[in-house]
């Protein structure tokens, strides 16, 4: 398992643009990969999930990641946070 | 005689049909179901989401192949929604536990809904009635409850809240309208109804219940009435009604390629207000000449995100096409804290309409702004563009705009693109300042259109939607014709062409006087050009100036408008 420290960089926060990203990219993995934030966890195939969390920019969540792929996983999600999910104009 | 139930105007028109109940409470199918074994209602569930799923996409090619977009978008959020684990498995856990797969989805549905109903974000708090709806369907499904059968007599729906989805699917030769308990013209339900103009009538509240199904119903949307077992007599004074408004609108349509102008030859351009580029397109049938007023920011809402310079693009060019080689004048986003947009992030104001809106965001974002700018110049190779600030107070806001315009230019011309040289700017007069600072910002842009809604609302301080100083609230007001006729003698005196976009200018006796001040252009929603039109032809130019130096001279609105209703 992995487990990661990320903090949300997106303006709006982990809302449904980012939400929609991660329920894309998890349909290509095999690891479970599970959000926690504020006493809740989300698993990101679900998008209403993720963002019941209520993660704001600047929000630290730690994510887990269970799975043979855990390696690459972790670091595409890395990316992922560091990038604004692909949305650049949401920095 | 019938019984008349008073509600809210939400889409006008007017209606007879058949009363099909929707939303209708499942209790007693609830209590006549008899569940089998967790596996036997697992398995049942799992059939049940598999059809209503099936169907949902089918029903989305279905409007996409229509050209319904609107709806089609709306059904595929449904779609989105049905695959979300969290609302599957909700319904597949709450199953195993009661061992009654109606009850847990309709529960699974409601929970989820109220999860999104809290959330922060506006699109997801939308989507809090879909997924009760989705519920609703697939309880509906499992319950047995026939998809209501639609006969030959076209059906009124008729619910508290009418499922967006109940709407789209019943073609449109067999809906003549929708009547809601609930007071929202902004909903889901409404929106679908629109686009695809079934006349509709909202708060009804509890009312709705008396309505019984199956009865012959009288649907007064112009009124918001609805008229439940109409009498003989009732029917044939509305077919009256109804005859009347279409000779009327023959006499109207006659009227539609003659020119606006004056019974001595002046000449006025009359032209459409629109939200989306096809409204454009469509104005066509009421003679429009152009666009006046295109509110860009129907294209920024309703989406998770800023709109792309492409996407922009694409919408702009297809309105200035329409317009024919007549000016398109493009507003330029006017949002704020009123209409949040989750993307935009615009901090909670207590008083919107005086707060960060309009171009002071634009300014400052060029990443809202730029994409924009560039979407219409790219947009005004296809025709006449023109571009308006919306909300402008100072010579300063005017200068920078023009300024991000060259800087757009710049960029385009780096970028390779093809774009136009030629697009107009210009601000809308919308606020006190701006129009009693016109003589200075003539200078500074090709023209002016008066916002009157806005102007009106400002100058007066008279909140515009509230019903307790409605009264006060007049276009006539001398304070409000002192700075109309100021602007458009600004614009006149520096050789810049003035026109009103406001609801003002749909006014067929404000548009004499205005003409007789100089404005050479109105825009207003399409179907009131006629109108206007028919007015405008029945004056000639020296009688418009004689009533303009009249009322000039009058002290109060009233007088004003008693005035002009007696003499015009």
């Amino acid at each position: 398992m992995q487990e990661l420290n990320l903090k949300v960089l997106n303006k709006p926060g982990l809302h449904a643009r980012p939400a929609k990203e991660l329920v894309k990219f998890n349909k290509g993995i095999e690891s479970d990969v599970v959000i926690k934030f504020n006493g809740k966890s989300a698993n990101i195939k679900s998008m209403m999930a993720v963002m019941a969390l209520g993660a704001k920019q600047d929000a630290e969540v730690t994510v887990t990641i269970e799975g043979p792929d855990e390696a690459d996983v972790a670091k595409a999600v890395t990316e992922m946070f560091a990038n604004g999910f692909g949305f650049p104009d949401e920095l | 005689m019938s019984e008349k139930i008073q509600g809210n105007i939400a889409i006008p028109g007017i209606a007879i049909g058949k009363i099909m109940k929707v939303g209708q409470s499942l209790d007693g199918y609830m209590a006549a179901y008899t569940p089998g074994s967790a596996e036997e209602e697992l398995s049942k569930l799992e059939e049940a989401i598999d059809t209503i799923s099936a169907a949902i996409d089918e029903s989305v090619e279905a409007m996409r192949a229509a050209g319904q977009d609107e709806q089609a978008e709306i059904m595929e959020a449904h779609s989105f929604l049905l695959m979300d684990p969290m609302l599957t498995d909700g319904m597949n856990d709450k199953t195993r536990e009661m061992g009654h797969a109606p009850k847990a989805v309709l529960e699974a549905a409601q929970e989820c809904a109220e999860m999104l109903a809290g959330m922060d974000d506006e699109y997801m708090r939308e989507r809090s009635a879909d997924v009760k709806d989705i519920g609703r369907r697939i309880a509906r499904h499992l319950l047995g409850v026939k998809e209501p059968e639609i006969g030959e007599e076209p059906v009124v729906l008729c619910g508290f809240e009418v499922e967006p989805s109940a709407i789209a699917n019943i073609p449109d030769d067999k809906i003549a309208g929708v009547i809601m308990g609930q007071g929202s013209t902004t909903c889901h339900a409404v929106i679908i109804a629109k686009s695809r103009a079934i006349t509709t009538v909202v708060g009804l509240e509890n009312r709705v219940e008396d309505i019984p199904e199956g009865v012959k119903v009288l649907l007064d949307g112009n009124e918001g009435l609805v008229l439940v077992n109409p009498s003989a007599d009732e029917l044939v004074a509305y077919e009256a009604k109804i005859k009347a408004q279409q000779e009327e609108q023959k006499r109207l349509d006659a009227l539609k390629d003659l020119p606006a102008e004056t019974t001595d030859g002046v000449k006025v351009q009359l032209a459409a207000n629109i939200g989306l580029p096809e409204d454009a397109e469509a104005a066509a049938k009421f003679g429009n000449q152009g666009v006046g007023l295109f509110r860009s920011e129907f294209l920024f809402m309703g989406r998770e995100n800023i709109p792309d310079e492409d996407l922009q693009f694409e919408a702009y060019k297809r309105a200035i096409v329409a317009c024919k080689g007549e000016t398109c004048v493009i507003r330029t986003m006017d949002i704020g804290g009123d209409k949040p947009l989750a993307y935009l992030n615009i901090p909670h104001e207590d008083n919107p309409f005086l707060g960060y809106r309009a171009i002071r965001i634009s300014l400052e974002r060029p990443a809202l702004f730029m994409p924009q700018l560039k979407g219409i110049l790219r947009a005004g190779v296809y025709g006449k563009a023109a571009i308006m600030c919306p909300m402008v107070i100072n010579v300063d806001e005017i200068k920078a705009v023009r300024e991000a315009v060259n800087k757009a230019m710049a960029e385009l011309e780096a970028e390779g693109k093809e774009y136009s040289k030629d697009v107009e700017l210009g601000i809308m007069v919308e606020t006190p300042a701006a129009a009693v600072m016109t003589p200075v910002l003539a200078k500074y842009v090709d023209f002016f259109s008066i916002g009157t809604n806005d102007l009106v609302q400002y100058t007066l301080a008279v909140d515009r939607v509230n019903p307790q100083i409605s009264k006060l609230y007049d276009h006539f007001n001398p304070a409000v014709l002192q700075l109309i006729y100021r602007t458009i003698k600004s614009g006149v005196d520096n050789g810049k062409w003035v026109g009103m976009c406001g609801e003002m200018a749909s006014d067929p006796y404000a548009a004499v006087i205005l003409m007789a001040m100089g404005i050479t252009e109105l825009s207003m929603s399409a179907p009131s050009i006629p109108k206007v039109k028919e007015q405008i032809r029945s004056v000639s130019m020296d009688e418009a100036k004689a009533h303009l130096e009249r009322v000039m001279t009058m002290e109060t609105g009233a007088e004003i408008r008693e005035y002009l209703h007696s003499k015009i």
